[in-house]
């Protein structure tokens, strides 16, 4: 039988209408909507000072803050609230370090505020370590338990039992724990992060009287040499670098300065070089005393220049015999008549620098190598009748307890050689981050008890059985004093920027609050009862000290120095110093690779991610790799010569095995990196951090061998050797690139 | 005054860092595709940068080239598009009225830049990320193009709070969210029209070039090259 | 067109169902607001610009929206404004910026913790206050999502345009209503009368 056309559409008609029915939900539950605990105008941004914590340089932010509604819960009941949200992070524009800038890192800090995994409320672990089962308890609980533990502790005579691990921290937060430590019997603080800077340290103090990370002042730079410092990239202060940089290539009108890279693997900053050198790894302070000689021998710097810190390096006062052109050639790769121009280029177009950092001061013979550039720098960088380029950024006139800051791996070995009773965990990751030839997830495991501050579970917080979460840093008060990138001394401070999202409570006034529980010393040395006090107390008699703020009353410096973001004094960069005598020191070897494991192996920290801190953060997850436009991957770069002996193409996964582990990653074909090296960026890996970084990637950290720069007990993270072996193609690599298509770099896919 | 937006981009102050695509994603609501949408071709960076090799190790050179909506005074995604959702605003920017376009993506076939970005799908952010969208943005739904606005938000609240004050707007009182964050100061933003604008005299450096200028967009956005060392001293 | 009769056509009606009803699903995906579960320590819950079925979409589309808002509370703007008060007293910041919006519940108490205490809808309004709640007002005045308009309150008050221009006469009305059609014909004259921008960008962005 048939039906008429009419009668078909009324069916259809009528079949559709159904359908849309049946999309019709009985009315969502409808939330409540609390009292706002703020007043704000909707629509209108209100700007706030604040400080980006992201990476160690310390910069300053602007935040602005909009009227939103955001899913909260008050007394225990699920609602909406009118906020304050933060929408922008800018730099301030009145921060002596940044001046108004930010990297791709600080933009991104507002996914630590929202991010999804953050710990909403204190959780008490139920499941065996490390399984992931925490259950919500009070605040007041939470508080309670903690001071138990301290407590019992401390009258059972195991003040010394006490450990606390937590990532660097400047300024107050700082103190804070140092006096916490101290007064309640405890050794001091470990302050880890994976790639710190120790061995630089140790140099700079040795060659110039400053245990710091250096200033270089490069917006009056005419010659750059830098020896592995990824100086626009990951190290040091890259935002006050990179503005630096700005101005000396175009802020001066018929003034260019030349930059050069020496490095074995072409790294971001590497990339912007005029002339990209590369030299054998381990040899950078051959290759810069050869230069050296050049100079010294041919006269070519003032009388005198570069004696002090030349004296550190045996044979220095001789002109450096061992190392002739010919001589450093030989050991470095790089041409004798490419060292004899850099000598003169250094000598003869004004005022010159020499920096060093990354991979180079991460070989077995890292702290040599940092000497001897140091060396360079101070026979090159002279002024020329103004200031060296190179300074150090002087210390606020703020009291501070004085404990300098132990180096990150010599902590570790103590904390698993003789694990604590007792391990408060702040942000710090070094089940991830430290090679697993330290042991450091079976020491966590000896821990009778281990409780975290941080915002987040990472591998190293999953081992906790309490953790009491910190606001995020724009919900907090926040202070910072920089190590570097200023000729003036800078202390950042802020108030929140936002009222807190969730049930957290800021770190400093928990552990404030168990101080005044605990009593006796501890009380004393910490009398305030939420940290904002402590911070008033501590920066307020900055006040007769001139600088940017000028108050008549210690009210008016307190409100002034919230809202410019900080203080900063005059401009009066502590200049290198008469250094200490110390016996000269002769360079040592660097294992070469060969044998079984025939290629140097390279993580290093990467773009996006820094260390690994920031792999929760999806904007940093999906941002180009600038040299390979990877996203949410892992890869090893691969010289394509090499590639082409072992049959391996552009995307094929390979494996990396070092004497200690292995790890299997995409293969990216890249023309910036030696033949005998391979390259892997540091950040991805997580097997615990959030939905985001969670099982994705590998993490190059994992391989390393747990071998030290001499005997200073830093991470020698560029002296493991691994060997190289394809294992399947493209579809088992699953890496994802945004520039399928960009044309130019020939070792490229064609897109599809 | 009559405006004129450009923008100039000193290849030899990028130095690849990227801030420059972050600060535009947490600015214009750029939606995260996610790992396996990445995959698929579908991430979206308003602003990108480029990179272009050659030679060989131990001589390999690489270049960075930020790349972004050129604002094309005859761009060809305007005559492309059947319903005028891309079209020309008397202030010379592309503008993309997201309400008229009905996803036929001829003006993203039409652009050769590759600046133009489709939503396949509605976006979605995990709460609480939502919480840091840009009021002053909308959030693009399934079936809509986007792509970079010269962050059109900023300039027109610029240009109300101007007029409320009554009064011309300065050069440098307001920039895009990329040349804000820009540390090396790469990039440049502001008035063509007013020759005393820091971007009006660096668009006319003989350092200046435009991108794909041979096929006749007329972009709004100037290059200036990046330089090179000469063995010389400098005066 | 040769279509069965009989019980092929409800087969066919059956199947036509269902596959409207897939593709509504599919074309129209994701849940909207929602309580998020409370034993997880992490936030659950996804926000997407989707509508969170095709009713709404529909009505989004349509621009249907209820003549009569019935509100939580039996607000009268006739009482309010005969006793003076300018619109700018409740609606803070439309001279500032974008908004107007509906003012939060401390603004009435600001009057209202000692005027007219003993009316029933007053003693309302001091009860959600007590428990720390807004007053649910239902909102009146919106664009449908799919027009992705921006509109500013902030230039149209300095320009001297009168609230009740587009809003109408509240001193006539108790809860507001939509009793001006605000379609975008209506944006158009009166920008082409008072020579103010018409160009696309000015409002869609």
């Amino acid at each position: 039988m048939t039906m008429e056309r009419r009668d078909f559409i009324k069916i259809s008609a009528l079949s559709g209408a159904l359908a849309t029915l049946g999309g019709c939900r009985s009315a969502e539950k409808q939330l409540i909507r609390f009292v706002p605990e703020e007043e704000l105008i909707p629509g209108i941004a209100t700007w706030k000072p604040s400080v980006c914590t992201l990476c160690s340089a310390g910069c300053g932010l602007q935040v602005r803050v909009m009227q939103g509604e955001a899913e909260v819960v008050r007394r225990g009941q699920q609602g909406l609230i009118k906020m304050g949200l933060a929408k922008k992070l800018e730099g301030n524009p009145q921060h002596p370090v940044n001046q108004g800038k930010l990297c791709a890192r600080g933009q991104a800090g507002l996914q630590v505020l929202y991010n999804p995994d953050r710990i909403t409320q204190p959780i008490k672990r139920t499941g065996p370590r490390g399984s992931g089962e925490f259950q919500p308890i009070s605040w007041d609980d939470a508080q309670k338990e903690l001071l138990s533990h301290l407590t019992a502790l401390k009258s059972a005579n195991g003040a010394n039992s006490l450990a606390f691990l937590s990532r660097p921290l400047s300024g107050q937060r700082h103190e804070l724990i140092e006096r916490f430590l101290h007064a309640y019997g405890a050794p001091p603080a470990i302050w880890y992060e994976p790639f710190d800077e120790a061995v630089l340290r140790e140099a700079n103090l040795l060659s110039f009287g400053h245990a710091r990370l250096p200033t270089f002042d490069l917006a009056r730079a005419d010659y750059v040499i830098s020896f592995g410092a990824d100086f626009l990239g990951a190290w040091n202060s890259p935002v006050a670098q990179s503005i630096g940089y700005g101005e000396m290539r175009q802020g001066r009108p018929g003034r260019r300065a030349k930059f050069v890279q020496v490095e074995s693997r072409m790294s971001q900053t590497g990339a912007n070089a005029d002339e990209w050198i590369a030299c054998r790894p381990g040899t950078e302070g051959a290759f810069a005393l050869g230069i050296a000689h050049v100079i010294l021998s041919e006269k070519l710097a003032p009388q005198g220049a570069g004696s002090r810190a030349g004296a550190l390096i045996s044979g220095w006062s001789a002109g450096l015999p061992d190392y002739t052109p010919e001589a450093v050639e030989k050991q470095t790769g790089v041409p004798a008549a490419v060292i004899k121009r850099l000598a003169h280029e250094l000598t003869q177009n004004g005022l010159a620098a020499a920096l060093v950092g990354g991979a180079p001061l991460a070989e077995s013979n890292g702290a040599f190598t940092a000497l001897a550039v140091n060396a360079l720098e101070s026979l090159v960088d002279t002024g020329h009748g103004s200031a060296p380029l190179l300074s150090f950024t002087p210390d606020p006139p703020v009291e501070t307890s004085g404990s300098p800051a132990g180096e990150s791996h010599t902590g570790i070995r103590a904390l698993v050689s003789a694990p604590p009773q007792l391990l408060l965990l702040y942000d710090a990751n070094p089940v991830f981050a430290a090679p697993p030839g330290l042991q450091v997830r079976d020491a966590l495991a000896k821990i009778p008890t281990i409780v975290s501050f941080g915002s987040f579970i990472d591998e190293t917080s999953a081992q906790a059985d309490l953790i009491l979460p910190d606001h995020a840093p724009l919900e907090s008060w926040l202070d910072s004093v920089p190590e570097s990138g200023s000729s003036r001394a800078v202390v950042s401070l802020a108030p929140p920027a936002v009222l807190p999202l969730h049930d957290t409570k800021p770190m400093p006034d928990v552990l404030l609050g168990a101080a005044h529980q605990l009593g006796g010393d501890v009380a004393k040395a910490l009398p305030w009862s939420t940290y904002d006090a402590m911070l008033r107390a501590a920066y307020v008699p900055l006040r007769t000290h001139g600088g940017s703020i000028d108050a008549k009353t210690d009210d008016d410096f307190w409100d002034a120095i919230q809202a410019q973001g900080g203080w900063w004094g005059a401009v009066a960069p502590a200049q290198p110093a008469a250094p200490e005598k110390q016996a000269p020191i002769t360079a040592p070897e660097v294992a070469a690779a060969s044998g079984d494991y025939p290629f140097y192996f390279l993580p290093y920290p990467s773009q996006a991610f820094g260390d690994g801190s920031l792999a929760n953060l999806p904007w940093l997850q999906e941002l180009p790799d600038v040299l390979t436009s990877a996203m949410w991957s892992s890869w090893v770069e691969i010289n394509p010569k090499t590639a082409d002996r072992l049959g391996i193409k552009h995307g094929d996964l390979v494996e990396i095995a070092s004497p200690q582990a292995k790890v299997q990653a995409a293969a990216i074909l890249s023309p910036g990196i030696a033949p005998d090296m391979v390259a892997m960026p540091a950040g991805q890996g997580h097997e615990n951090f959030g939905r985001f970084a969670s099982g994705r990637g590998v993490n190059p950290l994992s391989i390393l061998e747990p071998r030290s720069v001499g005997d200073s007990g830093a991470l020698a993270w560029a002296s493991t050797r691994v060997k190289l072996a394809r294992v399947a193609g493209p579809e088992q690599a699953k890496l994802v690139l945004f520039a399928g298509g960009m044309s130019g770099f020939p070792h490229e896919p064609e897109p599809r | 005054m009559a405006h004129k937006w450009g923008l100039v981009v000193d290849l030899d102050r990028c130095t690849g860092c990227e801030a420059c695509v972050v600060a535009c994603h947490a600015e214009n609501n750029v939606p995260t595709a996610g790992a396996d949408q990445a995959a698929r071709g579908r991430a979206k960076h308003w602003i990108r940068v480029e990179r272009y090799w050659e030679g060989d190790f131990p001589n390999p050179k690489i270049r960075f080239q930020p790349v972004l909506c050129q604002q094309c005074d005859e761009a060809p995604c305007e005559p492309v598009c059947p319903t005028y959702a891309s079209y020309h605003t008397p202030e010379g920017l592309n503008a993309q009225v997201y309400n008229r376009c009905i996803g036929t993506r001829f003006c993203a076939n039409a652009c050769p830049y590759n600046v133009r970005f489709f939503n396949y799908y509605n976006p979605q952010w995990d709460k609480p990320l939502n919480l840091q969208l840009n009021p002053d943005v909308s959030v693009r739904t399934v079936g809509i193009m986007e792509k970079c606005t010269f962050c059109t938000q900023r300039i027109k609240a610029a240009e109300i709070q101007a007029e409320a004050e009554k009064r011309e707007l300065k050069d440098g009182e307001f920039t895009t969210a990329c040349a804000q964050s820009c540390p090396s100061k790469a990039l440049v933003f502001g008035d063509l029209d007013d020759p005393t604008s820091q971007v009006a005299q660096l668009s006319s450096s003989n350092r200046g070039t435009k991108l794909l200028g041979e096929l006749g967009t007329k972009p709004n956005v100037t290059y200036l090259e990046r330089g090179t060392w000469e063995n010389a001293t400098h005066g | 067109m040769r279509i069965p009769l009989g019980w092929q056509k409800w087969l066919l009606l059956i199947a036509a169902g269902a596959f409207a009803w897939a593709l509504v699903k599919i074309v129209l995906p994701a849940p909207g607001l929602h309580a998020s579960s409370q034993s997880s320590y992490v936030t659950t819950g996804v926000f997407t610009p989707a509508h969170p079925d095709a009713y709404a979409a529909i009505k989004d589309f349509l621009d249907i929206h209820p003549e009569h808002p019935v509100q939580p509370i039996a607000y009268t703007h006739t009482v309010h404004l005969a006793k003076g008060l300018p619109c700018t007293f409740c609606h803070v910041g439309v001279d500032q910026g974008p908004e107007a919006r509906i003012p939060g519940v401390n603004v009435c108490m600001s009057c209202h913790q000692s005027i007219a205490t003993d009316k029933p809808e007053i003693k309302k309004i001091a009860a959600y206050k007590a428990r720390g709640e807004e007053i649910p007002w239902v909102r009146v005045y919106n664009y449908s999502d799919s027009a992705h308009v921006r509109f500013n309150h902030a230039p149209h008050i300095r320009a001297g345009v009168d609230c009740a221009t587009c809003h109408s006469d509240l001193t006539k009305q108790t809860t507001a209503e939509r009793k001006v059609n605000l379609n975008m014909g209506f944006c158009l004259n009166c920008h082409t009368q008072k020579k103010v921008s018409v160009d696309c960008e000015t409002c869609h962005y």
